[in-house]
């Protein structure tokens, strides 16, 4: 009888658990969302993320939680979201800096290709240098590169960080090298600025905006393509205004979405379009990214593997001809335009 | 105009809502502060996703309250179970522990908590009244001095906790330097040790290494001896005793408090390392028949580190409201917190909203009074909890230790790693080799690594700078005479003398 039972018991479990998978596939979302941000708290990264997730969640009727999983340079989260189950319920936000270049660093074999992404902001890089130092103008620092062959220091958050690109970008005006010198993150290089330990930092604008304005550093240009005005009577200039001939690289920058792997079902994926959409006219993310100085540059699912394939070729050959990826793009289908 | 902010402050600060929400966050904050494996850092965080949609000055009182529950009621578990709740206690129970074992667990309890709160508060006082200054000394670190403090931190750990024999101390220091190696560096972004595994790559986890080598040989030297009615008794707070030693130990106070400052403005090295500097001054330069009972239940070194490690909130706090930058891995997530309900700390914050300096700091005061309180309310109830059979709790230890250990990245890598080091801990310390240095050096580790080499890398490969800049002289002085004297050069020096 006890036996009986507790069969009973199992197959009522069983019932149920089928029946509650079957009404989670009819309306999706009806618990609550994680978003992974494979770097920790308080980044560029994360903070979009939160921002557009509080304002997603409101439109799906749940709450998305953010999972912080650091390390590995943002390789080890995104590997995370891309080895679990694809149900709409783990979402992964990323720089597309780091996320296209993956496979190129051996990371994982899968691209862009394989994932659904909703773009939202794009951060400009800014050449900043200390308050005291010598070079006054973009072509100064240009010059005293091509004086000093890898001797003007750069300080970035890392390889393969927004920094680096920007650097390898003065790189390609000037012609002649830096000398790269790495640091724990753009806060840590961004002190060095400050402190005269390196030259110049080519990292986010975000990440000194307010020290631009209250004079600390010296903004010399933006690798936007356009001149960016970040408070009244402040105008950075854009680089091509000085060498035209690198336009085809900008605008160079940090660009950060949402993304799932593919397979999601099309009803479910519509319902995270209209979110996005709702998320990306938010009062309250407008004026996050506002502050922050990005640029709200929505596109969404239909056309942001186009956009990718662009971006993709521009940054993953940037790295692989710096020398800092090991792997030819052209091997994932990446081809040079 | 500034009265005029800290009253408004005040009356925020009073509400009762706030106040409710303040004295919750603490009480948070302290069990988090407890429990080993859930961390300051982590507290933030989680507390930053809850206050998301609660008013401005609410979440950020209930944030920093938080911050200080959890840095303070780390001693407690360091005190009464030898296992430090955060990082930044490890150094507590040098003296904490012992202290319970002689039955003074209440006093020991309430010296820390008190001292905790006097730090923090000391700390308040210096960020209102000097952050400016305080920000340009942070920015004479560079690279140089960023790795000979490093250097120094690890040694001065050694030093203490292998009192017999600091060489064991190094070595074990120098064991948590080689771990800190695994996973991509942070100049060339290269993976070592890493064998194509990803958990690798991301470098071993601070956390996990602290639970396990911690956690393991409490639990095992628990079950191997009869050791039950250790501390089933903690003896009453001795409110009156505790008092008159701080008020004795003024100097010390004062001194730590002004360590944990200058600790939490450098960006990069946090509570922990304030802790055992705080710990090292006071010991090398009490008196000589003093210095042999550190170590062995002495209060005066309980003292130096609460104090030390609670001032360094302030001191973290100082770089992120004037440079944006955190000067230790909480402060991190509080300025994210910060950024998230739109404040804009950073060179601009005294002009756009000056009063946020002075909510700040009070609602920070006030924190650390709330802390006090619930802090040695609660403690009436842990030294209950963990004052039962020591076989009954620490399994319950052990469950949290793989729980924690869990939480941190939610990936269960973490939790074997806990394990690996736990089962190191159990040799290292049966070898009598101390585990906090090891520790430290997992801390420090990327710090040290990463300095030298992006300074050698700016001096074109010289060690020139290191002999030309004064605070680079200063530490190599310091870290000098301390090998010396450690390898006894001074004692033999002496003896020559007398043979003569």
């Amino acid at each position: 009888m006890k036996k009986a039972l507790s069969v009973l018991l199992v197959l009522a479990l069983v019932c149920t658990s089928v029946f509650a998978q079957g009404q989670q596939e009819s309306n999706y979302p009806n618990k609550n969302i994680n978003m992974t941000v494979p770097y920790g708290a308080g980044g560029t990264t994360d903070l979009t993320a939160r921002a557009l997730a509080n304002a997603m969640g409101k439109d799906l009727g749940v709450t998305i939680n953010i999972v912080n999983t650091a390390g590995a340079g943002g390789s080890a989260g995104t590997l995370n979201v891309q080895n679990a189950r694809v149900d709409g319920y783990s979402l992964l936000a990323n720089g597309m800096l780091a996320f296209v270049t993956m496979p190129i660093n051996g990371y994982t074999d899968k691209t862009f290709r394989d994932w659904d992404v909703w773009i939202a902001t794009y951060a400009p890089n800014v050449i900043v240098v200390p308050k005291n130092s010598p070079y006054n103008t973009i072509q100064d620092l240009i010059e005293a590169m091509r004086a000093n062959p890898g001797q003007i220091t750069a300080g970035t958050a890392g390889i393969g960080s927004g920094g680096h690109f920007g650097a390898e970008i003065i790189k390609q005006v000037a012609g002649v090298d830096y000398k790269h010198i790495t640091y724990a993150g753009g806060g840590p290089a961004f002190t060095a600025t400050l402190s005269g330990e390196v030259d110049f930092c080519p990292q986010l604008l975000a990440e000194y905006k307010d020290a631009i304005i209250s004079g600390d550093v010296k903004a010399l240009c933006t690798l936007s393509d356009k001149p960016i005005t970040i408070a009244e009577g402040i105008t950075i200039p854009s680089i091509a205004e000085f060498y035209p001939e690198v336009a085809p690289l900008l605008p160079m920058g940090e660009v950060t979405g949402i993304l799932l792997p593919k397979g999601l079902d099309e009803a479910s994926l519509q319902k995270l379009d209209h979110a996005f959409e709702v998320a990306i006219q938010d009062p309250a993310f407008l004026e996050f990214c506002e502050s922050r100085s990005f640029e709200v540059t929505p596109v969404g699912r239909a056309d942001s593997q186009a956009y990718l394939e662009e971006f993709a070729s521009k940054v993953c050959y940037i790295l692989y001809d710096a020398g800092a990826a090991p792997i030819d793009p052209a091997q994932f289908g990446i081809e040079r335009l | 105009m500034a009265f005029e902010y800290i009253g408004t402050a005040f009356m925020t600060a009073l509400q009762p809502f706030n106040l409710l929400v303040m004295f919750l966050s603490t009480l948070v904050g302290l069990v988090m502060g407890v429990l080993p494996g859930l961390s300051a850092t982590m507290a933030i965080a989680l507390l930053t996703g809850l206050t998301y949609n609660f008013p401005t000055q609410t979440a950020i009182i209930s944030l920093l309250a938080i911050y200080v529950g959890s840095i303070s009621g780390g001693c407690q578990s360091a005190i009464l179970l030898n296992i430090p709740g955060t990082p930044a206690s490890a150094a507590t129970a040098l003296d904490g522990h012992p202290m319970a074992i002689q039955g003074k667990g209440g006093l020991a309890i309430f010296l820390a908590t008190t001292c905790s709160c006097i730090g923090t508060l000391l700390s308040v006082v210096f960020v209102m009244t000097l952050t400016p200054l305080l920000t340009s000394l942070a920015l004479k670190f560079t690279s140089w001095e960023f790795f000979l403090l490093s250097i120094f931190g690890i040694l001065i750990c050694g030093t203490i906790t292998a009192q017999a024999e600091p060489i064991k101390g190094w070595i074990s220091g120098i064991l948590g330097l080689i771990v800190a190696m695994v996973g991509l560096d942070t100049v060339d972004t290269i993976a070592r040790f890493s064998y194509g595994n990803v958990n690798l790559m991301s470098g071993i986890q601070l956390i996990p290494v602290m639970i396990g080598l911690f956690g393991f040989p409490e639990i095992v030297r628990v079950f191997k001896r009869n050791l039950d009615e250790e501390i089933t008794k903690a003896s009453k707070f001795e409110v009156k005793k505790g008092f008159s030693l701080i008020g004795k130990r003024i100097g010390t106070v004062i001194r730590s408090a002004c360590i944990g400052v200058g600790v939490g403005i450098i960006p990069g090295v946090g509570e922990d390392t304030a802790g055992w500097l705080s710990y090292w001054s006071t010991k090398s330069l009490a008196p000589k028949e003093e210095k042999d009972t550190f170590g062995k239940g002495n209060p005066h070194g309980v003292i130096a580190v609460e104090t030390g490690n609670n001032a360094c909130i302030g001191g973290a706090i100082i770089p992120v409201l004037s440079l944006a930058v955190p000067g230790s891995a909480p402060a991190a997530v509080l300025l994210a917190a910060f950024l998230m309900h739109g404040y804009r700390p950073g060179p601009l914050l005294m002009t756009e909203s000056p009063e946020f300096l002075y909510n700040v700091c009070i609602y920070l005061a006030l924190a650390s009074f709330s802390m006090w309180l619930i802090a040695l309310l609660l403690s009436k109830a842990t030294v209950r909890i963990l004052g039962v059979n020591k076989k009954y709790l620490m399994p319950i230890v052990y469950v949290l230790c793989v729980i924690g250990s869990y939480l941190i990245n939610y990936n269960l890598f973490d939790v074997k790693v806990m394990f690996v080091f736990g089962l190191l801990g159990v040799v290292l310390t049966s070898m009598k080799f101390p585990p906090a240095p090891f520790l430290l050096g997992v801390i420090l580790g990327p710090m040290l690594d990463s300095n030298l080499r992006r300074a050698l890398k700016l001096s074109n490969g010289s060690f020139a700078p290191l002999f030309t800049r004064p605070i680079c002289i200063f530490f190599l002085i310091l870290i000098v005479f301390m090998i010396l004297a450690q390898l006894g050069v001074f004692k033999f020096l002496k003896g020559k003398r007398i043979a003569d």
